[in-house]
């Protein structure tokens, strides 16, 4: 039996707001799968969450886990959040104040009446888990942020749901250990091969956890595809913009052949551009396209042009100091970049590589 | 993408009885019927030509065309609202200053008068203006000593009279507002002052009253809603010499002639009502708006205290004037003639200690009933009372429950109805509806009626510290498995604990001093403490009154202290 959570058509308007939080979302996560909805704030990543943990009611679409259907407006299916067994970790951590941590983890269980032994044993194991069987007699406000967000993990977990929900669970913590419990919660999923959905608008967070990552944009998703993927072959400007560090040039494509395209910019510089970055893409002869630049793949030449392929020219406009690094703007003749590097150029004027592998095609 | 889930299709899960919503729907028409049940036989005998009960009744605009080209009416009107505006304007000068001398400044014994100065916030205002007339009336004790030194007197049983004491009433509601808006105020904007070379006085004219503004006008508004209902003082000062406001109007001819004028009591009573809902409609548009302006910094630095200079002596000495002549002597008047057979300057009252007074009281079974009816109220009606405004406030601001908002709107609206006016809605409504004409004049139905006034006082109560609690936790309940009753029942109740113990402990409180509400509903049997002393006082006695009123404060006082001391509840910030 598969337990895949299948997201179909998932639509929500708030009575409060004109436009809609989010519309039409589809989304298959595979069983045992983590799956990162990713994008910036206000694009309906916890919307869509909350709508899977029962939350939020939504206008219209279906969800459903293996063949346990949740929602389907479709037949006026909305289970309440209690029915759906899963397990869930608030951004704020959400442990209940006046209850200490054992019995923070044992709410669940005790509200499904198990016996008292099986509680004991299961919070035990949760706590350990999660390395906290030492803290169960401690209040919440007693722990630190990083053992709440830990508690929180297991109280998630304890009743064994199919499928976990976390809702920026790491945004509260300092950034150093925040970069340790990504590392330990990826790791903790694998271990307990759960399946999960996991919101946050870290990139580095989302790349460094994920088997697949949802890039959402206005209540709307953009690409749905593994990290790898996501960062190569952007399926649109906005996600190419939002991932990493890029930039947009504009030039005419002058030939097309079987292995590259030929772009040319403004000043008849010819750039090269691997075409196995979009194989599903058409391109003729004379289209006018923007290209997304990966700044972190350009090479500054010091000193002189060079013969090298996809070299252009280009002149400084603005210059950052950033203590690792320098940031400048430059002006090309197919518009402006921004990039980086850590030595100082000297002088208005350079020349500049972009690799192959640094130039995207887009689909508009 | 593939529609793994319309291949199979699947069976409709069935529909369940759920309880959350059976009890979010109780909520909403327990609320409902609250608020309904008094006000539509005011709104359907004020469109009637004869009382309610008789025969042959029918539709007319008479009550009204009646009451409105009644001089006497219009004049009564005009009386009301100026002695409202009035006693507004004045409690809300002395509840400013005081919150700023004592909040802001280097005055000696902050905390002390910061006590007393909302005394009369617990205080009954029957009780209030008993002791002011024990102390200041013609035949006062004040009054008597001054004029024994031949110095000229004055008449409490008069307008100004009236407006004074209505305002000493007044003064702890903008104190206390005022108060909590300071302590949540910048200081460094004073200090910002200071250091530009403002002198104390100029920074709190200039930096501290302004910014004081949203709680000056919430306070100011609320204390003319409760002045333009306020019966007791109007009642004890003006009575005697012909002075009416709406309320002892609607009092005095409720009373007498329920036969005659039912419709031109309604017509009033409704009027009343239009009136005080614009108001009240009117403070919720200007606080909403004067939010925006609030600057509040949320640091909980220590604000750094005015220095007042050789002025702090002057400042706290006219300060402990105010207290002792307006609330603790004629409190203390109230006390003493309680203790003794006949209260007078030309006597010793240690001569004349007697404990007669009390035993009259309790000697009377009237006047015990009236006691202990009192304490059940303010005990079990009051718990009953704050435990479903609670329920009814997680219902509004924590159920995905449709009519949410409704209960909102309706827990607050008797705000529009005045003590006396929901006495009569509920009389009549009792004598109207058939099978329940029993509970009439029982402690249940006052107890409800007693509930349905202080909705918005527990609603409000509560409703803050419920917005205060994240919603994820209750939202990380629900996801643990428990149902929405459930999570209220293991997880909001006990996080909002002390929020509805203050609750209680204010409404308990309020119960045991209300009056207005059981005027009309109360019968052998089944009086209540502040029926008791307007009784008592129209058959003229004032030992009997002062003794039921020192039962009432050492109650209180006994509440308050014990919340204090057993639960650690602080009744306000
Ligand atoms: N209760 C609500 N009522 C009305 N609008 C809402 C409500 N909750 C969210 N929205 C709106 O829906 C949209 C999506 O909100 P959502 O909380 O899902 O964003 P998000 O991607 O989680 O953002 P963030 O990263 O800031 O948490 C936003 O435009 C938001 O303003
Ligand atoms: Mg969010």
């Amino acid at each position: 039996m598969n337990n895949d959570l299948i997201i179909e058509g998932l639509t929500k308007k708030f009575a409060t707001s004109a436009s809609v939080a989010i519309s039409d979302v589809n989304l298959i996560v595979k069983e045992g799968q983590f799956t990162t909805l990713l994008g910036p704030s206000g694009c309906g990543k916890s919307t869509t969450l909350n709508c899977v943990a029962g939350l939020e009611e939504p206008t219209a679409g279906s969800i459903c886990i293996g063949d346990f259907v949740m929602t389907d407006t479709a037949r006026g299916l909305i289970l309440p959040p209690e029915q759906r067994h899963l397990g869930m970790v608030f951004q704020s951590y959400a442990l209940w104040p006046h209850m200490k941590v054992f019995d923070n983890v044992a709410f669940a269980l005790k509200l499904q009446k198990r016996p008292s032994d099986e509680i004991k044993q299961r919070v035990h194991e949760s706590l350990a888990l999660v390395g906290l069987e030492d803290l169960s007699d401690r209040y919440p406000f007693q722990l630190s942020g990083g053992q709440q967000q830990r508690v929180a993990l297991a109280r998630a977990v304890v009743s064994r749901p199919k499928v976990l929900l976390l809702d920026e669970p790491l945004s509260n913590l300092d950034a150093k250990i925040r970069e340790n419990a990504r590392v330990w919660l990826r790791g903790l999923q694998q271990q307990l091969g759960i399946t999960t959905v996991y919101v946050t608008h870290d990139q580095a967070e989302a790349f460094a956890m994920s088997d697949m990552i949802a890039v959402m944009s206005m209540g709307k998703l953009q690409q749905y595809a593994p990290p790898e993927e996501i960062y190569e072959r952007p399926a649109n400007r906005f996600v190419a913009e939002f991932i990493g560090v890029t930039s947009f040039i504009t030039g005419t494509i002058q030939k097309v052949d079987s292995q590259q395209i030929t772009l040319k910019l403004a000043s008849g510089e010819l750039l090269n551009i691997h075409k196995e970055n979009r194989p599903d893409q058409k391109w003729k002869q004379g289209d006018q396209v923007p290209v997304a630049i990966r700044s972190e793949r350009v090479e500054v030449i010091s000193g002189g042009a060079s013969s090298r392929e996809n070299t252009i020219k280009a002149h400084i406009a603005n210059r950052t100091y950033l203590g690792s690094k320098w940031q400048y703007s430059v002006e090309t003749a197919g518009g402006s970049l921004r990039l980086e590097s850590t030595d100082a150029i000297h002088g208005d004027n350079l020349f500049m590589v972009l690799p192959p592998d640094s130039i995207i095609l887009l689909a508009e | 993408m593939t529609s793994a889930v319309q291949e199979t299709p699947r069976p409709l899960a069935p529909k369940i009885f759920r309880w959350d919503t059976a009890l979010q729907w109780a909520v909403v028409i327990i609320t409902f019927v609250l608020v309904i049940f008094p006000a539509w036989p005011i709104v359907y005998q004020s469109f009637m030509d004869k009382p309610l009960y008789e025969k042959d009744t029918a539709f007319t605009f008479g009550n009204y065309t009646h009451i409105l080209s009644d001089p006497h009416f219009w004049h009564v009107l005009i009386y009301t609202l100026a002695f409202a505006v009035m006693s507004t304007i004045i409690a809300g000068f002395i509840g400013i200053a005081l919150a700023i001398f004592i909040n802001r400044t280097n005055m000696p014994l902050r905390e002390f008068f910061s006590n007393l100065v909302t005394i009369p916030y617990y205080v009954s205002p029957l009780v209030l203006a008993f002791a002011w007339i024990e102390m200041y009336g013609p035949q006062g004790f004040g009054t008597i000593v001054i004029r024994a030194l031949r110095i000229p007197t004055w008449q409490l049983y008069s307008f100004w009279g009236i407006v004074v004491v209505a305002a000493m009433y007044y003064v702890p509601y903008t104190f206390l507002y005022a108060s909590s808006s300071l302590a949540l105020a910048d200081a460094q904007l004073e200090s910002a002052a200071r250091i530009g070379g403002a002198s104390p006085f100029r920074t709190i004219l200039t930096i501290t009253v302004p910014l004081l503004r949203p709680a000056i006008i919430y306070s100011a508004l609320l204390t003319l809603v409760s002045a333009l209902e306020l019966l007791s003082i109007p009642l004890l000062l003006g009575n005697s010499v012909g002075i009416e406001t709406l309320s002892t109007y609607l009092y005095t001819i409720g009373m007498v002639g329920v036969n005659k004028d039912q419709g031109a009591v309604a017509a009033v009573a409704l009027l009343v009502v239009i009136l005080v809902t614009g108001m009240v409609y009117l403070q919720g548009k200007l606080t909403s708006m004067e939010r925006r302006f609030v600057t509040v910094g949320g640091k909980a630095t220590r604000p750094k205290l005015l220095d007042l200079g050789g002025w702090k002596g002057v400042v706290a000495f006219f300060i402990g004037l105010y207290v002792l002549l307006g609330i603790i002597l004629p409190l203390a008047c109230v006390v003493l003639d309680s203790f003794v057979s006949f209260l007078s300057p030309f006597m010793n009252p240690l001569k004349i200690l007697t404990l007669n007074n009390y035993r009259g009281i309790f000697d009377t079974p009237a006047y015990r009933e009236a006691v202990v009816n009192s304490i059940n109220i303010s005990i079990f009606a009051a718990a009953i009372g704050i435990l479903f405004m609670a329920i009814a406030a997680l219902t509004a601001y924590r159920s995905s429950f449709k009519g949410r908002e409704a209960v909102k709107y309706m827990a607050l609206y008797p705000r529009a109805f005045p003590g006396i006016i929901v006495s009569i809605g509920f009389l009549w409504a009792f004598v109207l509806l058939p099978g329940i004409g029993s509970l009439r004049n029982t402690i249940i139905a006052i107890s409800i009626a007693f509930i349905m006034r202080y909705l918005p006082l527990g609603f409000s109560a509560i409703s803050p510290a419920v917005l205060q609690v994240s919603d994820e936790l209750d939202r990380a309940g629900r996801v643990a498995g428990a149902t929405w009753m459930q999570t209220i029942r293991h997880i909001l109740l006990p996080i909002l604990r002390p929020a509805i113990l203050s609750g209680y402990i204010l409404l308990a409180i309020s119960f045991l001093k209300e009056y207005s509400t059981a005027l009309f509903l109360v019968s052998k049997g089944s009086n209540v403490i502040g029926t008791t002393m307007l009784e008592l006082w129209k058959q003229g006695g004032a030992e009997p009154v002062a003794a039921l009123s020192t039962i009432q404060m050492a109650i209180t006082a006994a509440l308050i202290i014990a919340s204090r001391k057993l639960l650690g509840v602080k009744l306000h910030e």
